[in-house]
């Protein structure tokens, strides 16, 4: 819509600007951050915490410039005596009903409201608290809402309600009793919630957060006995570091893996070994299904969020999932039993932890279901009675991977490049690209494309799945069937696909589902205060990767061969059946 | 409650309610409204909210949100006959607390704390209390609404001698 630029002034200084610009990004154009608690470009714009506003000459009132719009010739001043005294007083407003527990506050040193408290030279509260103390809730696995640290900018709310289309929470009452809530204020354990975390990655503050499970994670990494597993998520090694100070999109893999050996993790494994366990399942079963007239289109089950959003708006269409198990519960399945077998370990000894962008893992990792190699060795007699354990004990974010790593005084950046621990540690090029939108289509098509024609491919690279767009679309040739793919990413097109299925009008033969915006490197798990070119950065690196490992299709992992081969025996086998897939339900809210 | 009131109750279901305001503009409003006159305690039980959201295809925390918005609206059972107490400026200088405290008192009704709540109800559901921030009648200072009645110029003395009346199956 940019049909003339206009011309404005900023402070005096003239600056040339699109005119669908709003005064926020107006100004920033001329130099200037104006500070804000409640904007969010392309989600959120409600104007709620007034600290944005700026003097507009002619503007009878100053003018919240999130949503005021340039014209031509418009003069704004970002920090007139008025502007500043005004911004201080909303944030002083702000603070006078938020608790000063910052020292221990999981946000101390990314917290929005302390940052912009500090930039505005806040340094006493004039006002008294005004609110009720509320309570505290954790009625799910994977998220913590504390709303005494509210200060009710409608982030999360906005990014719920547009960006997922889930709705779970929505502000409620009014006055001095307005606060974000769930229907009749049950908690997100009773609501559609599906856990993506996405509210926590854009709250401001630390009214909500993950479940941290560090500690228990600590407790385990200290008994003697216990041999400490790690795992790690794709998407990890593009955002760990950044989550440590570093430039957004830098790959640490190396150093990723050197740090988690410092904390006392006994073998250090990289979920992408699952991953490409995932596609040698999900490959033969869409194979399955195209050949044998199996359900189609088959959906990816790899993001939990997306599962839970399934079960509970969709469950008529479950049966379009995918059976497999994503690969973090593979896994711990895997862990706990081949690998346990292979070095002689009790699996009653062994932990797994794993580290996710994700907070909807922490629920996965605790469904009931997920207990595949207490059931495998139960059924060889081989457990104590009352003894039961799941494939996988804790699922971390990268936020808490990174509070770790700090606490525990690790450099990240001076640390040496080490290499994953064989076997459950060695991986494809296929499997580093499920950490992004597209990744887990194109690795499947990797695979799936030479074990049906017998052929190489001419090119690794589906540029068709690739990139940031909400729906991508794509038609792939498997001598002579065409197969038709989509692949959706933020549960709103997630709708968009499912819709169309339910009406008996979709096109496709298999869809690719993540719950995040740019699938896991957007994750809920991931740094907070994240935009869409610390998204671009994240996925580029995910591509820098795939070409780095050499190795780029999943069934050519000499690992996950010898697996079969010594273990499984093959794909869709009795044995995977048992680890590796598993079965879904309706879920009422 | 009004005479039409209770014959609504016998005639209007849910759906039809929702079929006469479906697709308008502020129709979740106008809906929860009209449903909370035909229950027989004026309130929106939550089997209620569930069912409007389910048949407007509207998310429960947007219902909800709605529905703790506007004071109007209740969660819980209200009283057969309300009391509400204007604690408007005018009417608060010219002793609408007491007015209020009174109320509560010879109503039975213990611990309503009214900077946290603006209603309460008997725990027979015999008669609700209410506070408003003004009925726009400030030269009449102060005034109580009594089962939808206004009165101006209220007394402590002429109010509980009106809920009195209200026991004794006067009014109404």
């Amino acid at each position: 819509m940019s049909d003339k630029m206009v011309t404005i002034f900023v402070d005096g200084h003239a600056t040339v600007v699109d005119p669908s610009r709003n005064l926020l990004e107006a100004c920033a154009q001329a130099g200037v951050n104006v500070p804000t608690l409640c904007y969010l470009k392309d989600v959120s714009a409600n104007a709620s915490c007034g600290v944005c506003v700026v003097e507009v000459e002619g503007a009878r009132s100053l003018v919240r410039s999130c949503v005021g719009r340039v014209s031509e010739g418009m003069k704004i001043a970002t920090s007139s005596p008025r502007v500043l005294r005004a911004r201080k007083n909303a944030v002083e407003l702000l603070l006078a009903n938020h608790p000063t527990d910052c020292l221990v506050c999981a946000r101390n040193g990314s917290c929005e409201l302390q940052s912009t408290a500090e930039k505005l030279g806040v340094r006493k509260v004039r006002f008294p608290r005004t609110r009720k103390p509320a309570t505290i809730d954790e009625s799910t696995d994977g998220i913590v809402r504390d709303n005494d640290k509210c200060i009710l900018c409608g982030r999360c709310v906005a990014v719920c309600s547009e960006v997922q289309t889930v709705s779970a929470i929505q502000l409620a009452g009014r006055g001095i009793r307005t606060h974000v809530a769930t229907f009749m204020d049950r908690g997100l354990g009773t609501s559609p919630c599906v856990q993506c975390g996405q509210c926590s990655v854009v709250c401001p503050t630390g009214a909500i957060t993950e479940r941290d499970e560090t500690e228990a994670v600590w407790k385990a990494l200290a008994q003697s006995g216990r041999t400490t597993i790690v795992q790690t998520a794709p998407a990890i090694r593009a955002s760990l570091g950044e989550a440590l100070g570093m430039k957004p999109g830098s790959l640490v893999t190396g150093k990723m893996v050197a740090a988690l050996r410092r904390l006392g993790f006994d073998r250090v494994f990289d979920t992408q070994f699952a991953a490409d366990l995932t596609i040698m399942e999900e490959g033969n079963e869409l194979i399955r299904r195209l050949t044998q007239g199996g359900k189609l289109p088959m959906i990816t089950s790899c993001s939990p969020g997306w599962i839970n959003f399934i079960e509970t708006f969709y469950p008529a269409l479950l049966g379009h999932l995918s059976t497999c198990k994503s690969p973090q519960q593979m896994f711990g399945a895997v862990a706990k039993s081949y690998y346990a077998e292979k070095a002689g370990l009790a699996p009653e000894s062994i932990s797994v932890a794993s580290i996710m962008p994700c907070t909807a893992k922490k629920h996965e990792a605790r469904r009931p279901e997920m207990r595949g190699a207490f059931e495998y060795w139960r059924a060889k007699g081989a457990t104590k009675p009352g003894e039961s354990y799941y494939d996988v004990d804790w699922a971390l974010t990268t936020r808490e991977l990174a509070r770790m790593v700090k606490r525990a005084g690790i450099d990240i950046e001076s640390l040496p490049e080490e290499d994953f621990d064989d076997p459950l540690g060695r991986s494809t090029g296929a499997a580093t690209i499920f950490g992004t939108t597209g990744g887990v289509m194109e690795a499947a098509l990797r695979t799936v494309y030479e074990v049906v024609t017998g052929k190489a491919l001419p090119s690794l690279d589906f540029e068709a799945v690739r990139g940031l767009e909400g729906i991508k679309k794509a038609e792939v040739d498997l001598n002579g069937t065409i197969v038709r793919v989509a692949v959706a990413h933020t549960l709103k097109n997630a709708r968009i696909i499912l819709d169309e299925i339910a009406a008996g009008a979709s096109p496709y033969h298999f869809i690719e589902v993540m719950t995040c915006p740019g699938g896991c490197i957007g994750g809920g798990g991931q740094p907070v205060l994240i935009d869409l070119e610390k998204r671009l950065a994240r996925n580029k690196a995910m591509y820098v990767e795939d070409l780095r490992l050499g190795m780029r299709k999943s069934h050519e992992n000499a690992s996950v061969q010898a697996l079969y081969a010594d273990f499984l025996g093959e794909p869709l086998g009795h044995l995977s059946h048992e680890l590796l897939h598993t079965e879904y339900a309706p879920r009422e809210v | 409650m009004s005479s039409t009131a209770t014959a609504k109750r016998r005639e209007v279901s849910l759906p039809e309610v929702i079929e006469k305001h479906q697709g308008r503009p502020g129709a979740l409003l106008s809906i929860l409204e009209e449903v909370q006159e035909l229950e027989k305690f004026r309130y929106l039980p939550e089997t209620t909210l569930r069912e409007i959201a389910e048949r407007m295809k509207v998310p429960l925390a947007q219902v909800y949100s709605v529905a703790t918005f506007y004071s109007f609206f209740n969660l819980k059972p209200q009283g057969l006959h309300s009391v509400v107490v204007c604690r408007g400026t005018a009417c608060h200088t010219r002793g609408s607390l007491e007015l209020l405290e009174a109320s509560l008192k010879r109503l039975g009704i213990e611990g309503f704390r009214e900077d946290e709540e603006n209603s309460v109800t008997t725990v027979d559901n015999f008669c609700s209390v209410r506070t408003v921030a003004c009925f726009g009648q400030c030269a009449l200072a102060p005034v109580v609404q009594i089962d939808g009645v206004i009165s101006s110029r209220m007394t402590v003395g002429k109010l509980t001698a009106a809920i009195d009346k209200l026991r004794k199956g006067g009014q109404k």
